[in-house]
């Protein structure tokens, strides 16, 4: 295994960079946090739209959100690489196909987080800020919103975690990321799958479970100091 | 269809005009940009794969590649495809040129344009000795591993109908999965199958080539429809390697004695881009 | 001329059998996987809450390894490195049949029973501790006490969140393709491969995880109005 490791340690972590594109584990990071990134406010979003007051918002967002929800993320990936460049015109490549993937995949879960939170609220809180002159969107955006990404920080942590974990379908579309890498190495060294899939495997799970013990600390720590707040 | 529905008619009109924009010479755009973007396997050794050592893609199509952007005079970016995914990306315009180990035949004309032939090989089947298979009809009812999206399985499914084919995204899952005993027989274009199988190293005495060829596949260069401009020269660029012993030399390079494949004569030249079937 | 979308090709002939042999792939693929995964599931979550630490951390030590990496990983390992390990006698014996179907419900049960044991863990713990304490009490062992007062109730907590699981395994089915089972998306990329119908191919498949999808959620809710949880 050591042996294994030494020789091919930084194909595994940057694929062919600097000589050809970056891959490996770094893309795998990258994917992840950008998809993350513009996933949250695509998120929020759908998420206040889920839960609107008007009808002809409320619907159409919903319909998408459940359109989504109901189908594997591979079936996404695949639509967004054969078809996205038909109904945008524009040409992407593997990278932002599955980044697009990603961030409309995680934004129809991120909505629903988001939705929850709102809800978790009550209307209480909403109505009491109506009754003192804000608009709905006010009441919103200053009120209930900032409390619902408090709280939901935990979740995000989470949802990063799923983030990481879904890159790996690039590898059905030739993406090199690490998923793809290991099996590179696989088909070169040919007589050690059992290693270094497993390697593969505590890369991954050294990743997700620190973050996933992040998203379990900052959950007792918000909990900590609401009860706090309440006892005082 | 009758376009007396002057709107209808402008509309009509207006989707030409933006396809047209969007189809405009191919070559001229390459230009432009200083780059041409071709597609590769980087999965399929000889023809273009990952030196663990550089971790750079290199191989005989990569070296037809770079020889076309010299000529061009622009930039190479190598990007690395799927086999399925090689047709859909070059007639979406993800990629100039396909250099992916890609076959030419009558089939494919419809969607892509060929360069003259640069690589002739036959298809075969390698197959694990403990199967007993020792021609391709008795791989009847057998499980039988190749890639997705080639003309692999098709192939494999006229000559033997009722083989059980399985299949994977890379050429090196598919064989792995042979190496490993899950199937009886791997299908291949003939070269990639003798640089799997030098791979096997002292395992080789398990395995056996079947000596009949599945198809001939003549590979070539794949070109987007309708850009007689870039095919030209693509065409004239191989030509000149030819003509001037190069494409020899880069056959001897990647298929010859000092290789993994070691043919020791070349059975083909680069001359035309027609194919029989 | 052929047409724009050839509904033909989904109907009849060749290739409507191969997309139909896919969606009963996966449908067997989802139906073993959850059989096995929900007894592996409430055995995990029943370890977890034992009075025994060693217990406790090892249930803790299998959610986590599986949870943190992904599917795609798993499916890997399992058909290409695992069986690398058996004697070489089990291995023949286990190639010469469906290996590739076999390794796609190892990885998916244990995927999917980490996931529902989380669930089944949370539905226990939200049964009043008295009500065990009291089972305990009346002279009812351990076991007992689980399997006859306090299982029968969680589980009906329960059931909304495993019908979200059986969505996950459901949609999760997709991913088993880089193995070569012959499931839906397999089939649907051969399709698309075989005739460059891509649109048809691909709406087959979207419809069938769509339909199936809207089926299993609609159960979930059905569920929810049929039993209320009763909060107590």
């Amino acid at each position: 295994m050591i042996e294994l490791i030494d020789t091919y340690w930084l194909y595994f972590l940057v694929g062919q960079y600097p000589h050809g594109p970056l891959g490996g584990l770094a893309l795998t990071l990258i994917l992840a946090v950008l998809g993350l990134l513009f996933a949250f406010p695509l998120g929020l979003v759908f998420g206040i739209a889920r839960v609107s007051p008007w009808r002809s918002v409320r619907w159409p967002v919903t319909a998408l959100i459940q359109v989504v929800r109901g189908t594997p993320l591979l079936m996404v990936v695949f639509w967004a690489y054969f078809f996205l460049p038909s109904l945008t015109g524009q040409n992407t490549d593997q990278f932002w196909t599955m980044l697009t993937a990603l961030v409309v995949f995680d934004a129809a879960y991120l909505a629903e987080i988001i939705r929850a939170g709102i809800q978790g609220i009550g209307k209480g809180q909403t109505e009491s800020a109506r009754s003192l002159g804000f608009s709905y969107l006010d009441a919103m955006r200053l009120v209930i919103l900032p409390q619902v990404v408090r709280n939901m920080l935990p979740s995000l942590v989470n949802q990063f975690v799923a983030t990481i974990k879904e890159t790996s379908l690039g590898y059905i579309i030739g993406l090199t990321e690490v998923s793809f890498i290991a099996t590179q190495i696989n088909t070169q060294v040919l007589t050690r799958p059992a290693e270094v899939y497993l390697l593969l495997g505590l890369t991954y799970f050294i990743l997700c479970f620190g973050l996933s013990r992040l998203a379990f600390w900052l959950e007792r720590h918000l909990q900590q100091r609401t009860m706090a707040k309440a006892h005082a | 269809m009758n376009l007396r529905n002057p709107l209808l008619a402008g509309m009509l009109a207006l989707v030409a005009l933006v396809v047209g924009t969007a189809h405009a010479d191919q070559l001229a755009d390459i230009k432009k940009k200083g780059e041409i973007v071709v597609g590769v396997l980087g999965t399929d050794e000889p023809n273009s794969f990952v030196d663990p050592k550089t971790r750079e893609i290199v191989g005989y199509d990569v070296d037809l590649a770079k020889a076309i952007a010299k000529k061009l005079g622009v930039k190479l970016t190598l990007k690395q495809l799927a086999v399925a995914a090689r047709i859909p990306e070059l007639e979406q315009g993800r990629v100039d040129l396909l250099a992916a180990s890609l076959t030419h035949n009558k089939e494919r004309e419809a969607k892509v344009d060929f360069s003259l032939t640069t690589f002739i090989t036959g298809q075969k089947v390698i197959v694990r000795k403990d199967s007993n298979v020792t021609a391709v009809p008795q791989l009847a009812g057998k499980k039988v591993l190749t890639v997705k999206g080639g003309t692999q399985e098709p192939n494999l499914r006229k000559a033997v109908p009722t083989a059980d084919v399985v299949t994977f995204e890379t050429t090196g899952q598919a064989f792995v999965a042979l190496q490993q005993g899950k199937g009886a027989g791997y299908v291949n274009d003939e070269v990639s199958i003798l640089a799997d199988y030098a791979k096997l190293g002292p395992a080789q005495k398990d395995f056996v080539i079947l000596p009949e060829n599945l198809s001939i596949e003549p590979l070539a260069l794949g070109i987007r429809k309708g850009e007689p401009a870039l095919k030209r020269v693509v065409d004239d660029t191989l030509r000149e390697l030819e003509k001037s012993g190069e494409a020899e030399k880069l056959f001897f390079k990647w298929y010859g004695n000092d290789s993994k494949i070691k043919f020791h004569a070349r059975p083909f030249k680069i001359e035309s881009d027609k194919v029989d079937s | 001329m052929t047409p724009i979308f050839d509904l033909n090709l989904l109907l009849t002939g060749t290739y409507h059998d191969w997309l139909v042999a896919g969606l009963i792939t996966s449908l067997s693929l989802t139906g073993i996987s959850l059989a096995l995964a929900l007894p592996l599931a409430i055995v995990i979550a029943l370890i977890r809450l034992s009075p025994v630490k060693l217990l406790q951390w090892s249930g803790f030590a299998f959610v986590e390894a599986i949870r943190n990496v992904p599917l795609l990983a798993h499916l890997l390992f399992w058909y290409f490195g695992a069986p690398e390990l058996l004697p070489t006698a089990l291995r023949e014996w286990l190639y010469a049949r469906n290996v590739e179907a076999t390794s796609a419900i190892i990885a998916l049960t244990l995927y999917t029973a980490a996931y529902m044991s989380e669930d089944v863990r949370s539905g226990i713990r939200s049964i009043p501790g008295q009500q065990f304490e009291a089972a305990r009490a009346l002279g009812f062992s351990f076991v007992a006490s689980m399997r006859l007062v306090v299982l029968p109730q969680a589980l009906r907590v329960t059931i909304p969140p495993l019908i979200s699981q059986t969505l996950n395994l459901w949609k999760d089915t997709s991913i088993a393709t880089v193995i070569g089972v012959a499931e839906l998306m397999y089939q649907a990329a051969k399709v698309e491969s075989a005739t460059f119908r891509s649109f048809e191919a691909f709406a087959f498949a979207s419809v069938c995880y769509l339909g199936m999808s809207l089926l299993i959620t609609g159960a979930a809710g059905w569920y929810q109005g049929r039993f209320p949880v009763r909060t107590a």
